[in-house]
């Protein structure tokens, strides 16, 4: 019998074992021990067989499933059918760590020029694809009413199927406004930071902005329902909200998934001092309210979850969950998606064109009026992946993780370095930790939650393999 | 009960053949398409180019595009293909080198070629049809089958197939073949019945069987097939159903999904049925965990020939109407039932005073 390499990892109470096809268990240091010096005994071996980590000759069964496996928790891109949009990069409000470097309300040049806008359509026109998905940026699109309906009903009658994502703060809508949004192949997406007093603070600064962002969010939720409309938090962990009225004001919201998003470290946010302690306070946050979200969600029988928490969750149990850009391997940039900005200058991703915006690196990877550069997108993509990184092929998370070159661009000035330095790897670290710590808790409330975050009606006792 | 079987009088034919039925002239027109002539009393009489046939008890629209085989001899024919059903069956042999315990269909030992006909009536079917091959045992007569999927799926692309086998048969060699046919045409629905060799083989009736089909398995993933495994829970092995699970999503995750099936009280089964049927109206646990545990682990599982009324509400939404319509019928508990319109019934020969204790209606 062949065994499978196994990477480990020490957690509180036991050491998880995993291979390199997305198989795991948990053990103890005794079995590393053997396994290290090749003393694997009979019951050691029968296990790794059962669960999937040894194989008799090349070809049977166990072998086949293995690379199966292996193929299946590899990303493949697919065709180009999803475009960000930026008409506009002005703005009507300017929140303290804005991730786009936007411009004032009232500033000239940063609107597309009607040249763009044929250059965006003629390039839309030429996609391989008879589905689009087109998400408006900005800046606050809303602004550029004009250039979003021009997108939209060029859309309408070029591909089969067309679905718009407006980013908008919300913050002032008219008439014409709210009939755009009301589509029905229209959906919403805003920043809700939490209660009123921290959405003020991060965001709308003065009392009558939040109100009135307040007030709009309210009839969102109305006239678009919960079904076309998304809200996610900016969470800055040295001024976290607080989390139970964030719940709450989700709830009230009929939105069930919240997505804790940190502070990006691009735009105005980059002008921020990195705290070294920044990312343990992170963690350990984002651990709290996933404790937190798991007594509620047993006390008050309403399920919430944390977006990111359920994908890792969901991304440890099975292959295929490659469509959350931010983890998936290999992360292969602008060529599902791709960005336009105000200039019509092509971009990777929202981050890679803050990167460029402030002059800290070019990323761009074309121009809408001439296509996507093939040349930068390779050189890009030749590092965009996690499969041979010196740190990521001693880490049992491997497969369930991603890989965020940008990110590192972003902040370390550098692609290369050490994995386990780096913001991207320190906070997955600590999610793959917590979702291994919970999957082997033996825990009513936490099966509850569990369950729901899976998908399956009841947690199943007997999913997470021990072997002593 | 639709009838799957026509009394006929075909003149000046000798062997069987294959007709497609039309109301009207002109829509089809290939040699195999006859035209509704007239009504004579209760039997409708069609003209063709191999003379007329008359088909009792037909009425008009009925059967538009209904492929018939006509056994002239025998004066019968065989609604190979109902033009208006999603439920589409060829039975291509009766041999079978399995005994299952649950057999629907005992096997006999007797062998009619019948390819050539079921090709041509294939080639007939309408539309993005999906046609069911079914035995005995398909893959007994390999050559036939596969050169039955290639040319069908060759000459209509639309077509595809869902074929029941035993997959005891697939050797190396045959991955060339599957891999030429057009990517997820063919569905191979394949039974797996416990991780235990010993059980499995026993519920089989073979020795080695389940080591023969677990070779084949990693065949035909390495040939990219759509495989459908099925498992029929009986009292046999329903205690065993989570190790059943756990064994699939780690050795077996190519599944397209895995189908848990409710016993259906014929052949075999029906000699067998008190020994065999388990009632999962009353005791769901292992089915549930089972559902549970591979679908948190990314395998599709669905429950086939499962009343809604006998699974627990969080459960239902996974068991889809699976009972071909024409053995499908409804109790009388299931004449005010709310579920009635997605349920998929009962078997026509479900025996009501040894089935589900749970019936009723939602």
């Amino acid at each position: 019998m062949k065994v499978w390499p196994l990477k480990f990892r020490d957690l509180v109470d036991g050491t998880i074992f995993a291979d390199d096809a997305g198989g795991w268990f948990k053990s103890d240091r005794g079995f590393l021990d053997r396994y290290g010096k090749d003393q694997l005994a009979p019951d050691d071996l029968s296990f790794l067989q059962s669960n999937g980590h040894a194989y008799e000759r090349v070809g049977d069964l166990s072998h086949t499933a293995f690379a199966w496996r292996w193929a299946s928790r590899q990303a493949v891109a697919s065709p180009l059918a999803y475009v960000i949009l930026v008409p506009t990069l002005r703005c009507n409000l300017s929140c303290g760590y804005c991730q786009v470097s936007r411009a004032a309300e009232t500033a000239r040049g940063f609107d597309w020029s009607s040249e763009t806008l044929k250059d965006v359509l003629r390039f839309l026109d030429r996609l391989e694809t008879d589905q689009i998905k087109i998400e408006f940026q900005g800046g606050e699109p809303t602004l550029r009413l004009d250039l979003l309906e021009a997108v939209r009903d060029f859309c309408r009658k070029r591909f089969l199927r067309s679905e718009f994502v407006v980013c908008t703060n919300l913050q002032r809508l008219g008439a014409a406004e709210w009939s755009f949004l009301e589509a029905a192949d229209t959906f919403t997406s805003t920043s809700v930071d939490g209660d009123a007093s921290t959405h003020e603070r991060q965001r709308t600064v003065s009392a009558a902005l939040t109100d009135e962002f307040f007030g709009n969010l309210a009839m969102a939720a109305e006239r678009l329902g919960p079904h076309r409309m998304s809200a996610l938090p900016t969470i800055d962990p040295f001024s976290p909200p607080d989390f139970m009225s964030l719940c709450e004001t989700y709830e009230q919201l009929g939105i069930a998934s919240i997505y804790l998003r940190p502070v990006n470290h691009q735009g105005f946010a980059r002008r921020r001092r990195m705290r070294s302690e920044e990312m343990l306070l992170w963690n350990r946050m984002h651990s709290d309210f996933i404790e937190l979200l798991i007594r509620r969600n047993a006390e008050t029988g309403h399920f919430l979850e944390e977006y990111y928490f359920t994908h890792a969750l969901r991304r440890v149990l099975s292959a295929g969950l490659e469509h959350h850009v931010d983890i998936r391997n290999p992360n292969l940039f602008a060529t599902d998606y791709v960005l336009v900005d105000f200039d019509g200058k092509l971009y990777p991703t929202d981050e890679a064109r803050m990167l460029s915006r402030i002059g800290h690196v070019d990323l761009s990877v074309g121009h809408v009026a001439t296509g996507i550069d093939g040349e930068r997108r390779a050189a890009m993509n030749a590092s965009s992946m996690n499969n041979f990184d010196p740190d990521c092929i001693h880490c049992p998370y491997q497969t369930f993780c991603g890989t965020d070159l940008i990110d590192d661009v972003s902040r370390y000035g550098r692609v290369d370095v050490p994995r386990h330095d780096t913001w991207f790897c320190q906070r997955h670290m600590a999610l793959f930790d917590k979702v291994f710590e919970l999957v082997y808790r033996d825990d009513v409330a936490t099966r509850l939650s569990l369950a729901r975050w899976a998908g399956v009606a009841e947690w199943p006792i007997g999913l997470a393999r021990r072997h002593s | 009960m639709i009838s799957l079987r026509f009394a006929v009088e075909a003149t000046g034919a000798r062997h069987p053949f294959v007709v497609r039925l039309n109301d009207d002239y002109g829509l089809r027109s290939t040699t195999h398409d006859v035209y509704l002539a007239e009504f004579e009393g209760a039997d409708a009489v069609f003209e063709g180019p191999g003379g007329l046939l008359r088909v009792q008890g037909l009425r008009s629209g009925e059967a538009d595009g209904d492929v018939l085989l006509v056994i002239p001899d025998r004066n019968i024919a065989h609604r190979l293909i109902r033009a208006a059903s999603d439920h589409n069956t060829l039975l291509v042999t009766e041999r079978c080198d399995q005994l299952c315990v649950m057999c629907s269909q005992p096997p006999k030992t007797r062998h009619v070629d019948m390819f050539s006909l079921l090709e041509t009536a294939a080639l007939l079917a309408p539309r993005d049809a999906t046609i069911g091959i079914s035995g005995g045992e398909p893959t007994l007569y390999k050559d036939q089958l596969f050169g039955l999927l290639t040319r069908v799926l060759e000459a209509r692309p639309d077509v595809s197939f869902h074929v029941l086998t035993n997959a005891q048969h697939f050797v190396e060699q045959d991955v060339q073949t599957l891999r030429a046919l057009p990517a997820g045409s063919v569905t191979w629905g394949v039974p797996l019945y416990s991780a235990d060799p010993g059980l499995h083989d026993r519920i089989v009736g073979k020795q080695g069987a389940q080591a023969a089909l677990l070779n084949n398995l990693a065949i035909l993933c390495r040939a990219g097939a759509a495989i459908e495994l099925r498992t029929v829970i009986m009292r046999l092995n329903v205690a065993r159903l989570t190790e059943l699970a756990v064994f699939l999503v780690t050795h077996v995750p190519f599944v397209t999904n895995w189908a848990i099936m409710q016993l259906e009280n014929i052949g075999y089964a029906r000699k067998n049925w008190d020994e065999l049927f388990e009632d999962t109206s009353i005791s769901f646990g292992h089915v549930a965990s089972a559902l549970d545990l591979a679908r948190a682990r990314g395998i599709s599982a669905v429950l086939y020939n499962f009343p809604l009324c006998t699974v627990p509400e969080p459960y239902r939404a996974l068991a889809p109407s699976t009972i071909s319509d024409w053995k499908r019928r409804y109790l009388s508990e299931c004449d005010d039932c709310s579920a009635r319109s997605r349920c998929g019934g009962f078997f026509e020969w479900y025996p009501d005073d040894r089935g589900f204790a749970g019936v009723r209606h939602l």
